[in-house]
């Protein structure tokens, strides 16, 4: 709906100008309003980052702590620990919550791969229509030689030449037709985004409704 | 984490929980690391009066520093305060969108400079790609009803076998450099220069 | 068309190519055409699984994408909200962006249902929480020690809605708005080892990305972009945002097609003379 109240109509203008002055490095060139827009961008982002990192540790590190669980001085000083990164001579000490950091982000992922992106894949790659019609065989011969020549085209170590040549050559027309579909889905991505501005900028002139 | 996936031990699973608990509360305490270090980079210009920078430095910082302040005040609900609100829900929303939405514009201009059928393989991307954009826009099955259908099993079919070996070579990818970085051969995240300490 | 034409098309200003983009789009929202939407399996899947889900079920809806990408995903995660509150379940909402609380906030304004909803006994906001994939795998294991209180402050065990919510098994399913790699995690965290089924209903680009995924069956269903939008607003019979969209999606995608076999009619027509 379109506001009525003043510092909504406020905000809806402010919106589309700033649209318009980030819009101004496109459609013209670089400029000062550009500039300046991007900044003021940067600047609400960090702001609302570092509210949210304030307010999210209250809620589940200082409360805790100040409830008598003392266990959580640990993480609360890894934390600041994290933030000798930007200093030369103490960076060493911000390694130990990087360890933990990626340490836990890395045994997760790697117990959780092995699953879903390799056993699941292969065995859904090699399993049979049962009782399909010719398409689904075709689907399903399709994407076994297409899945094993484009694996094959990453073996790297050696050289495509000779027994693998042609299935490798095969296997990067397979990547060709992936990577054109992802181009699409793309496209309908940006465009879309695009066509939500577009629209904006028509509701706050009133050209179409809201 | 690994081994608590395999094994069912009571100590282990309370021990990986603590640890994961750990490490949240490290990640959100790290969200502000980003806004201190760009924060530490604008006071650099300001100070030498950076030419072409500082004056914008100066907007940033101030912005920061309001927003930041109104945030600390109402800090259980910063909605609360209509002005942090305000600029939350006007400034910040059109800005995101808009910088993300400008990659349209490149995308655009970049399929007029760039997207070249030089070869079999490019044709086939550019094939692909047009296929799918007109399947994706209902005006594809205007032009010829067949264009769907084909574009259809592109995006279901015909994208699935590249798009599983990205998935499997990431997975694999990923095995080999956990497992490097377990055995303590990859010291990239530690911000170290290749061949350093 | 002489050479000298041909290059000069190849050569002209892309601030011309901008233009035509910016006011292309326009176009459509002014003149609305109204094309005809046909349905992707993968949609339809997603809504049919939706409509299984029973009174009083609970089901996630995990925001991992920003206000920057609502275009995209805003009118899918609001059609499929309207169909678990037409479901009368359980919803509880958290967020990996800082964002996301706008999200919500925008999502609850748009799904009318929810103002016959209690808040607290039969939805949640949880909001933002840090950590990508452990926090992820620590809520499958205990969502209790992820949040202590909704994104109001309101301690967890006030909260009538997660009485008998404690972890993965008391989930029904999760729909995971994404712009990246959020995805993975509920696949690998909470599908893999407990078996909650997942659904993806974030960026054209994950559809992609996710369809190896659901040919598997590790996904149950899809809705991705703004098309998904506006096929998930077909089936629930509820014209929206995306659909309104797709007009400007038809005007972009044929004038996308159009400079692409231009520029390569043109260099075709350029390369031999260089």
């Amino acid at each position: 709906m379109y506001p009525t109240d003043p510092w909504g109509l406020l905000g809806l203008w402010t919106a589309l100008l700033l649209m318009l002055m980030i819009y101004s490095y496109p459609l013209y060139k670089e400029n000062v309003f550009y500039r300046f827009a991007e900044h003021l961008f940067i600047g609400t982002g960090l702001a609302i980052a570092v509210i949210t990192a304030i307010q999210t540790t209250n809620k589940i590190a200082i409360t805790p702590l100040g409830h008598g669980k003392l266990i959580y001085i640990v993480p609360i000083l890894l934390g600041f620990a994290m933030y000798l990164l930007l200093h030369p001579d103490y960076r060493w000490v911000s390694r130990y919550p990087m360890a933990m950091l990626v340490g836990s982000a890395i045994g997760l992922g790697m117990r959780g791969v092995l699953i879903p992106f390799i056993l699941t894949q292969v065995i859904d790659t090699i399993t049979a229509p049962v009782g399909g019609n010719a398409m689904a065989w075709f689907n399903f011969v399709f994407i076994a030689i297409g899945t094993f020549c484009s694996v094959m085209y990453f073996l790297l170590t050696i050289e495509h030449k000779g027994a693998i040549k042609y299935p490798t050559r095969l296997g990067r027309w397979f990547i060709m037709l992936g990577l054109g579909a992802y181009f699409g889905n793309t496209v309908l991505f940006r465009m879309s985004m695009l066509a939500g501005r577009a629209q904006f900028f028509l509701q706050v002139l009133k050209i179409i409704p809201m | 984490m690994i081994v608590e996936f395999f094994f069912d031990i009571p100590a282990l699973a309370s021990t990986a929980d603590m640890l994961r608990t750990w490490v949240i509360i490290i990640s959100t305490m790290a969200l502000a690391l980003g806004a201190v270090n760009i924060m530490r980079v604008h006071w650099k210009y300001i100070k030498r009066r950076e030419p072409g920078h500082w004056t914008y430095s100066i907007c940033l910082i101030t912005v920061f520093a309001v927003l930041t302040i109104l945030g600390l005040i109402n800090l259980k609900n910063p909605m609360v305060n209509p002005v942090y609100k305000w600029m939350f829900e006007n400034v910040y929303t059109s800005l995101g969108q808009t910088l993300y939405a400008i990659t349209g514009f490149y995308i655009f201009s970049a399929a007029y400079r760039a997207f070249r059928a030089r070869n079999s393989d490019a044709a086939i991307l550019l094939i692909a790609g047009c296929l799918v954009l007109l399947t994706n826009a209902p005006i594809g099955e205007v032009i010829w009803g067949q264009i769907p259908v084909i574009g259809t099993w592109v995006l279901e079919i015909g994208e699935t076998p590249a798009m599983r070996t990205f998935l499997m070579t990431a997975a694999f990818g990923l095995l080999a450099y956990g497992f490097r970085t377990l055995i303590g051969k990859e010291r990239g995240f530690y911000g170290e220069v290749a061949g350093g300490e | 068309m002489s050479e000298g034409i041909w290059n000069r098309m190849q050569r002209i200003d892309r601030r011309v190519l901008y233009w035509i983009l910016f006011v292309g789009l326009m176009i459509p929202f002014i003149r609305p055409i109204g094309l005809p939407i046909a349905i992707k399996s993968s949609t339809r899947d997603l809504y049919e699984e939706l409509r299984q889900v029973e009174e009083g079920e609970v089901a996630v809806l995990s925001i991992s994408s920003g206000v920057s990408a609502w275009a995209e995903c805003l009118p899918s995660m609001v059609a499929c909200m309207k169909v678990l509150v037409q479901q009368n379940a359980k919803i509880i909402g958290w967020t990996t962006f800082i964002d996301g609380p706008l999200t919500w906030d925008k999502i609850v304004s748009l799904v009318p249902g929810l103002e016959e909803y209690t808040y607290g006994e039969d939805y949640v906001w949880f909001g933002y929480f840090a950590g990508a994939e452990t926090g992820v795998a620590q809520l499958a294991s205990d969502i209790r020690s992820v949040f202590t209180a909704d994104y109001y402050g309101t301690p967890i065990d006030e909260l009538q809605i997660m009485k008998d919510v404690n972890d993965v098994h008391d989930i029904k399913l999760v729909l995971s708005s994404d712009t990246g790699d959020a995805c993975d995690y509920y696949i690998r965290q909470w599908h893999t080892p407990y078996g909650t089924p997942v659904a993806e209903v974030g960026i054209a680009m994950q559809g992609s990305a996710y369809m190896p995924h659901y040919r598997a069956g590790i996904l149950f269903g899809m809705s991705v972009g703004v098309r998904g939008g506006a096929e998930m607003e077909k089936l629930i019979n509820e014209p929206g945002n995306a659909t309104v969209s797709m007009d400007a999606i038809n005007i972009s995608h044929i004038m996308l097609v159009i400079v692409v076999v231009l520029s390569n009619v043109g260099y075709i027509m350029t390369r031999g003379k260089r």
